[in-house]
């Protein structure tokens, strides 16, 4: 009586023409995601072309200068990366798994520094150094992520976010007040490899940048869609009904919270690259409440809504800044009111998007769809 | 029918200095729809809650399958094949009816851990989900939104996540909770159609006496966390002890249904 049937979850043996198919298939649905990669992978020299500045930068004597309409427009977008996949990294912990920290510049800024301190007083060839700071960022905040995961399985929502806030805190605290890094000046990072320094070699740090996006997006985008994705969604739902259904919660939330840190270390490490620099900002509360925002305003959930809310912020806080408007006798100078403009724009946004832009495009269509 | 699935030893627990099961045993026949009702305040769902391990008890053993259970964490009781519903209506509100389901399924297999294949790649899963579905009516909602599903759906739906891992037995705490009174029928049948096609043992708190005497093979009656009684529906129905207990609160159950002449 009542046997138990197996229930079979083997994955079948797909023959190499069903992938064929399915490649196709792919590339039929996602191919926006392919026209924006081409664009991307082009945008130097486009730029390059339509203002007539080389994308590598302008030769003076022996060495280039770092000028012209192509190379600034790669800084950029060198930050929109670092900044994309930094909240990409925090939707994956929040909009996904539910789970909310004021952590994360910890583990932003941790990339920035250690890579920092790794160079600069680490005495190895350049290379080497850059490699040995890579294999450190991933392993320190991987640890750390693992640490502060440990802490939800005591803490929950706004108790797990106080105690990510305070730890994050100390973070910045420590490294304003830490001699060798020049406390609140910021460590210098010079000692680049040639070939990633953004001064001679812009354009190799955005393909660097570029790639590091792509990976991570692509990355969130198979986790989320996987087995392991499909219970970080389940535990944001409803935690207690995954645990009844049979899952470790625990082990799932330490993975999420894990890979957001890693993810979020790299970001940090391309920033301070970037900059040539790492200061105490990086570690300080705004980059996870501006994060936080970027995915709000993009779509909590979502895979692009990261990365519109990311760039999109960026830009306006890159163009907007330095704008001075006249309407008749007024003048406003709007880098003075800048913070202002900017929660105007906020509070606007979460009105008429109340799922974010991406997440409330979504809904519509989905009605939209179910009404047909 | 004389296999013993499921059986409690001297169950007792205490919340202080109440008492609120002491020392109830309770054999579960392998096959048998067993229904267990009492008077609110009876114990009934804390008895259910030590059996499914969502308490400790202060004594006594669970005895699932020839296994001490007593000591085993909620999430691995699954994996030994019992599932259990719950009285509030407990689902995964945003996702579709059919990721509820297939996660159901998913939970229970070792190939959960990947984080690399897209989850649609394992066919097995969403084809149990289906087949789970359609047990219990659901097939045409799968791509809805749990939340859009009226509440007589959710209560299937329920019943699917619960099926969906193939458990030997089904714990079921008063599945028409909430439910307009002309729902119940349908969800009974629901619940009387999975148990004979997928011959399971289930045992059902429930509130509503016309519900259990119909369907069930054995009924114990709780009255102040104690086992008042056990028997048949019919024995229950005649025993004077039970009537008296249910005297105030289910008097007209009870009543109403001598006058159909006893249970069909």
């Amino acid at each position: 009586m009542a046997q138990t049937r197996p229930i079979s979850a083997n994955a079948p043996a797909r023959s190499a023409n069903a992938q064929n198919v399915s490649f196709v298939a792919s590339l039929r649905e996602n191919w926006l995601y392919w026209l924006i990669l081409i664009v991307l992978v082009l945008f130097p020299f486009i730029i390059g072309w339509l203002s007539g500045d080389s994308p590598f930068g302008t030769p003076r004597g022996d060495r280039m200068v770092m000028r012209g309409e192509s190379v600034y427009a790669q800084s950029v977008l060198i930050n929109i990366f670092a900044l994309s996949v930094l909240v990409m990294s925090y939707n994956l912990m929040f909009g996904f798994t539910g789970v909310i920290s004021f952590g994360h510049a910890l583990f932003f800024g941790l990339g920035g520094y250690l890579m920092g301190i790794i160079l600069e007083f680490g005495g190895m060839d350049p290379n080497i150094g850059l490699i040995v700071a890579l294999v450190v960022v991933l392993v320190v905040t991987g640890i750390l992520g693992f640490i502060v995961g440990i802490v939800s399985l005591r803490l929950r929502g706004i108790y797990f976010a106080i105690f990510t806030l305070a730890i994050a805190e100390m973070g910045w605290l420590f490294f304003r007040g830490l001699s060798i890094t020049n406390g609140e000046d910021g460590l210098n990072v010079a000692s680049l490899p040639e070939w990633l320094d953004p001064a001679r070699n812009r354009i190799m740090v955005y393909y660097v940048g570029l790639a590091l996006f792509v990976l991570t997006f692509v990355l969130i985008r198979r986790l989320v869609n996987s087995p392991v994705g499909s219970v970080f969604q389940a535990i944001r739902e409803n935690e207690e009904r995954a645990q009844v259904l049979g899952y470790n919660t625990l082990h799932y939330k330490l993975f999420s919270i894990t890979v957001a840190g890693m993810l979020a270390g790299l970001a940090g490490m391309l920033l301070a690259i970037m900059n040539k620099e790492a200061r105490p900002e990086i570690l300080n509360v705004s980059v996870t409440v501006d994060a936080l925002l970027m995915t709000i305003i993009g779509g909590v959930g979502t895979f692009t809504g990261p990365v519109i809310g990311a760039s999109g912020l960026h830009l306006l806080d890159t163009f907007l800044r330095e704008a001075v408007v006249t309407i008749g006798p007024i003048t406003i100078d709007i880098g003075e009111r800048w913070t202002l403009i900017l929660g105007f724009i906020f509070v606007l946004v979460v009105l008429i998007f109340p799922y974010g832009m991406v997440g409330t495009w979504q809904r519509l269509r989905m009605r939209f769809k179910r009404s047909k | 029918m004389s296999d013993v699935i499921l059986q409690a030893k001297n169950l007792r627990k205490e919340f202080g200095g109440l008492v609120a099961v002491s020392d109830v045993s309770l054999d579960i026949q392998q096959g048998s729809l067993h229904s267990i009702i009492g008077p609110n305040g009876a114990g009934k769902t804390t008895f259910f809650n030590l059996i499914s391990g969502k308490y400790r008890p202060t004594s006594g053993q669970v005895i699932f399958q020839g296994h001490d259970i007593t000591h085993m964490p909620l999430h691995q009781r699954i994996h030994k094949g019992m599932g259990r519903s719950f009285q509030i209506t407990n689902i995964f509100p945003n996702l579709t009816v059919l990721e509820n389901v297939r996660l159901a399924v998913q939970a229970i297999s070792d190939k959960t851990f990947n984080f690399w294949r897209s989850a649609a790649y394992f066919d097995g899963f969403i084809e149990r989900a289906t087949y789970v579905l359609s047990l219990v009516g659901l097939e045409k909602e799968i791509n809805l939104p749990a939340n859009l599903l009226p509440h007589g759906g959710k209560r299937k739906l329920e019943l699917a996540m619960l099926l969906a891992p193939d458990p030997a037995i089904l714990l079921l705490d008063e599945p028409t909770a909430g439910m307009a009174s002309e729902q119940v029928p349908e969800l009974i049948d629901t619940i009387n159609a999975v148990r004979q096609q997928e011959n399971k043992t289930i045992v059902m708190i429930e509130h509503n006496m016309n519900v259990v005497m119909g369907i069930s093979d054995r009924i114990s009656v709780m009255n102040m966390g104690e086992m008042l009684a056990e028997g048949s529906p019919s024995e229950i129905a005649g025993n004077s002890v039970v009537q008296e207990v249910y005297l105030g609160q289910l008097y007209d159950d009870v009543d109403e249904m001598a006058a159909r002449g006893g249970p069909a």
